[in-house]
Formats: structure tokens, sequence, C-alpha cells
């Protein structure tokens, strides 16, 4: 039987698979199905320095084969994450990945800073695709100049590694990873959501705008991932409509070191488990020793 | 809480519009408390998230669920046939909270019947039940609640009270005893503000089923929220911190 386990910034995850930050709530609103140890690693909900409400409804909205999503970053803070949410994850001996943002520099800055490191800690997950209300509301992941800065302010104030997780709405993919890479990022998550909008037709009105996440994605972002997996020494996490096995297979052929999966779990809550399974049973067919050896075997 | 293989046995139009959707669950859901919902998933490719539906009721192993077709999802189950296989995540939420009062007021508002019908059945006599719709075609929507007594409104006047069913409460409001009564309720939002007008005077206790579009209906996505009083945190999960929410902290 080949082994899921995978080697992820000097820490051992049990196998490669994670959820996408913000859809699997704090972690414990999902153990009445299943535990969250389950996972690779669990990635929280974006947290920032203070509480966010979020915004109104409609947050949601399900577009073809994808879905749009307007939460708004909705979150308790990251404090209050580490106070009341934590404990899960210790008592459960479950690693994860702290994905968080800011709506200014100092605001990144400020969160990092609050997030001591940990035996369970992989790593800080940088959501770059937040405005930047001092830039006129720009996405901080649009600018290769100011993912450089943020990258390195970042990387000054934490001895925890830090992954950037990219917007796929930029002229140039590659032009931001390299302004993350030389700012010394340690990984990247690859993709975010598509910004997206509805058109109500009968009331001429646009119901949502906000992220495209599902199937529609996987096209897109796998070539992301071939990509930028190709181009820095560093590893990738592959993000974007996962939704089972072959999907999940296609991503680490790609060239990702790990997956996320987020908007299959709203359809079947049991996808994450499967897709473990369904990686163990891949790995025995194929007599593979590891998981290891089939990333980017598509994509050299 | 589980996803549980389901199979269709009866989707028959009761009124125009509305359905009653029978499933014949593969193992038993576990106990529900009314006001809870199950997200169920479509059949077909042509959806893709489940969608959330009241449990109107649930006799093992037969779940029933009342829709009405408002969109896309309701469109292409109202035309899924017999024996046709489905999933259902069930039960989920938190329903109505029976333990505080001696005499409940329940009010269906539309399809809002559907999240009151099990109450109601739970209920019995200790009761007393008002349904509004807009024309006496809706009524079939009560059959199955038989020989219990039902103050009924039509907005056209075809059948009991001509208007709208918070307006038939608030003439019979005067023959309840206020400190014993609380009131439970489902239905669109203009009528649970119209509600709320009413009760405000004396504060009177009231629960409310919301609705709201949802993606996973666990409290995974924070999609379903509604704005509450608390300004702390003034957006609380629908599927998880609701169905059912006090309509004294709800800003409707």
């Amino acid at each position: 039987m080949g082994s899921l386990s995978v080697k992820l910034f000097g820490k051992t995850l049990r196998n490669p698979v994670m959820n996408a930050s913000g859809t699997l709530g704090y972690g414990r609103e999902i153990e009445p199905l299943w535990g969250i140890e389950t996972l690779g690693a669990y990635v929280t909900k974006g947290l920032s320095l203070n509480p966010h409400h979020g915004n109104p409804t409609p947050r949601v909205w399900e577009e073809g084969r994808g879905l749009i999503n307007s939460i708004g970053l909705q979150n308790v803070g990251v404090d209050r994450f580490f106070d009341e949410h934590f404990p899960l994850f210790q008592q459960k001996r479950t690693p994860i990945i702290v994905n968080f943002f800011g709506f200014t520099e100092e605001e990144y800055i400020a969160c990092a800073e609050r997030i001591r490191p940990d035996r369970l800690i992989v790593a800080l997950e940088m959501n770059l695709s937040c405005p930047n209300v001092k830039r006129g509301g720009i996405s901080f992941g649009k600018d290769p100049d100011l993912v450089h800065g943020i990258v390195k302010a970042v990387k000054g104030v934490t001895e925890i590694p830090v992954i950037a997780k990219l917007t796929p709405e930029v002229k140039n993919l590659k032009e931001i990873a390299q302004a993350a890479y030389e700012a010394g990022v340690d990984g990247f998550t690859l993709l975010n959501t598509i910004p997206a909008m509805v058109v109500d037709v009968e009331k001429r009105t646009i119901p949502i705008r906000g992220g495209l996440s599902g199937p529609v994605l996987k096209p897109v972002a796998l070539k992301a991932v071939c990509e930028i997996s190709t181009s820095f020494p560093v590893p990738v996490i592959g993000a974007g409509g996962i939704m089972n096995q072959n999907d999940a297979l296609s991503f680490l052929m790609a060239g990702a070191k790990a997956l996320q999966v987020g908007t299959a779990t709203f359809i079947d809550p049991y996808a994450i488990p499967k897709i473990v399974k369904g990686l163990g049973e891949y790995l025995k067919r194929c007599r593979c020793s590891s998981i290891n050896a089939i990333v980017g075997t598509a994509c050299g | 809480m589980d996803d549980i293989e389901g199979k269709i046995t009866k989707n028959d139009e009761v009124a125009p519009g509305y359905y009653l959707l029978r499933i014949k669950l593969s193992r038993p859901m576990d106990p529900f408390v009314p006001g809870q919902f199950v997200m169920v998933r479509i059949p077909g490719k042509d959806v893709f998230l489940r969608r959330p539906f009241s449990i109107y009721d649930y006799r093992q192993p037969v779940l029933t669920l009342m829709y009405k077709v408002v969109g896309k999802g309701t469109e292409i189950l109202s035309k899924s046939r017999k024996n046709e296989k489905v999933f259902v995540l069930c039960p989920l939420g938190k329903g109505f909270n029976l333990r505080r009062r001696k005499h409940y007021v329940v009010l269906g508002g539309g399809i809002g019947i559907a999240g009151v019908h099990a109450l109601i059945r739970r209920l019995g006599a200790r009761s007393s039940v008002f349904f509004g719709c807009a024309a006496k075609e809706e009524l079939a929507l009560i059959k199955d609640l038989g020989d219990l007594p039902v103050a009924a409104s039509t907005l056209d006047g075809s059948y009991g009270f001509r208007g709208t069913v918070v307006e038939l409460l608030s003439e019979r409001l005067a023959t309840f005893r206020k400190e014993e009564m609380e009131v439970l309720a489902c239905g669109p939002v203009v009528m649970l503000k119209a509600l709320r007008r009413i009760l405000e005077k004396d504060r009177i206790p009231c629960q409310v089923l919301l609705e709201e579009r949802m993606a996973c209906g666990l409290g995974l996505c924070f999609g379903c929220v509604t704005k509450t009083v608390d300004e702390a945190e003034p957006y609380k999960r629908v599927c998880k911190e609701g169905p059912v929410f006090d309509l004294w902290e709800v800003c409707l």
C-alpha cells in the first residue's frame, strides 16, 4: 500500500487533501459527518486582525457549473479563532494552514504578527485578492509591486512559512508569482475564485457580484498550476473545481504537491473523505509507493 | 445528521405550482424537531447545489416535503418521477423551541405552511392555527391537517377572511391571553414584517422560520445569513443558528 503522506515546509501531512479556505466553516461544523483529522491539513476561514461582519445577502448564487459567492470575508478575527477554534485541532492533532487577509498592508502585518509559531501550523496563506483601501481598492494580488511589498513585509514579521494565494484576474500570473518569489514567498495556492457577476433579465439588475468557484474553474487552475510549478522551486497547492479523485489526480500530475477542495463539499459533504480514499485506491492500482511520485508527471 | 439515499414515491401537484414530494429513505432519519430542514440533491445534471426544504412530515421511512416551484431547482424537481433516486442531507438546523409557553399561535403564509406543518401536527390542540394564501385553490396546502381547526384567509376573498393572514390574526388577537401565548410563524418577509407590527406593542414572544439561498446547509460557507440585532456579530447563519429565530432578534 502506497503512502499518501506529503511533506510541506518540513511538516508531514497524512495526505495531500485540504479544504479551500472558507468552505469548511471553522472546522467543527463538519464534525457530525466526518472527523476533521481526515484532512491532510485544515485551511482556516479567512481571518483578519479584527472581526469582520461580511456582506448582506444574497451571498451565494449557482450559475451553470459554478458558484458565485460574496460572503465578504465574515470572520471572528484571528484572536477569537485561536481561543475558540484552535483547541479542536490541537485535540485532534490536525495541522492547519492559517488563511488571512487585510485591507491595508498594516492589517496584513498586524494579523501575521498575532499568529505564533506552533507545531500544528504548517503555513500562513495570504489571501491576496483583497482590495487595498489605500490604493483605490485595487486588489493587492493584481499588482506585482504591491505583491512584492506585502509578501516581503509579512515575511519580515513571521517565522512561519508564507503561501501566497493568487487571484486569476491578472494580465500575467507568472509576473505576479515572480514578485512574490523574489520577496521570499515559500509557496503558492492556485487559484482563488474568479471575479464574476449575474444579470437578472426580468429585473434588469445585478443580484450578485462575487468570486466564481467550482468545476468551471478547473481547466484555468490546472494551467496555472502547471505553469507556476515548473517556473519556481517552491511547492504549489492546487485549487479550483476539484470534485472527485480524477480531478485531484489531474492537479497532482499538473504539479500540485497538495490540493484544496471547496465547492465540492457543498454538493457532497463527503467529497473530501471520498477523494482521500480514492487517492489511496489509485496508489494501490498503479502500484506507486508514494503519492509524491505522481506530482508533476504530466507537466514536466 | 446524515446523507441518506432515498427513492421518490410520489411527487404530485396539489395546487397550481405547489407539490407534495414523498421520499422513501433507505435508512431512518435521526429524530427531528419541527422547523428543521433537509438539503436535497436535485435529480439530473442541470443543477448542481442542493436545495433546502422544511421537513413537512416524517414517518419512518417516508419523508414528505412540500414545495412551490420558484426557480430552476424546484422546476426540475417538479418533473422528477416516481422511483428516481435522491440524496437527502438531514435533519439540519435548529427547529422551534417548544418548551416555553402554554398556548401557541401558529401562522403559515403561502408555502410557509410547509415550514409549520410538522409543528402543527405535533402541537395538536395546544395551538391555534392561521393560514393565509392568495386564493381558495391553495387551500389544498392545508388538506393534510384534517380535522384540526384552521382560521384561513385569502387575498381575493374566495374563501374565509378576505385579506392577509396577519390582518386576520390582528382581529382575533384580543381574544387570546397574551401572557400565555407565543406566536410561531413561517411565510414571506412582508408577512413577518406585518406580524412584527401587530405584536410590537405587547412584545409578544414570537419565533419565525426564515428562508434564504443556501449552498451547503451545514454552516460551512456562511452564505445564508440573516441580519440580527447582535452588534458584535450581526450576520447569523440561517442553516446553523436558524432557520428558526426569535422575531425580536432579527432585522427583517
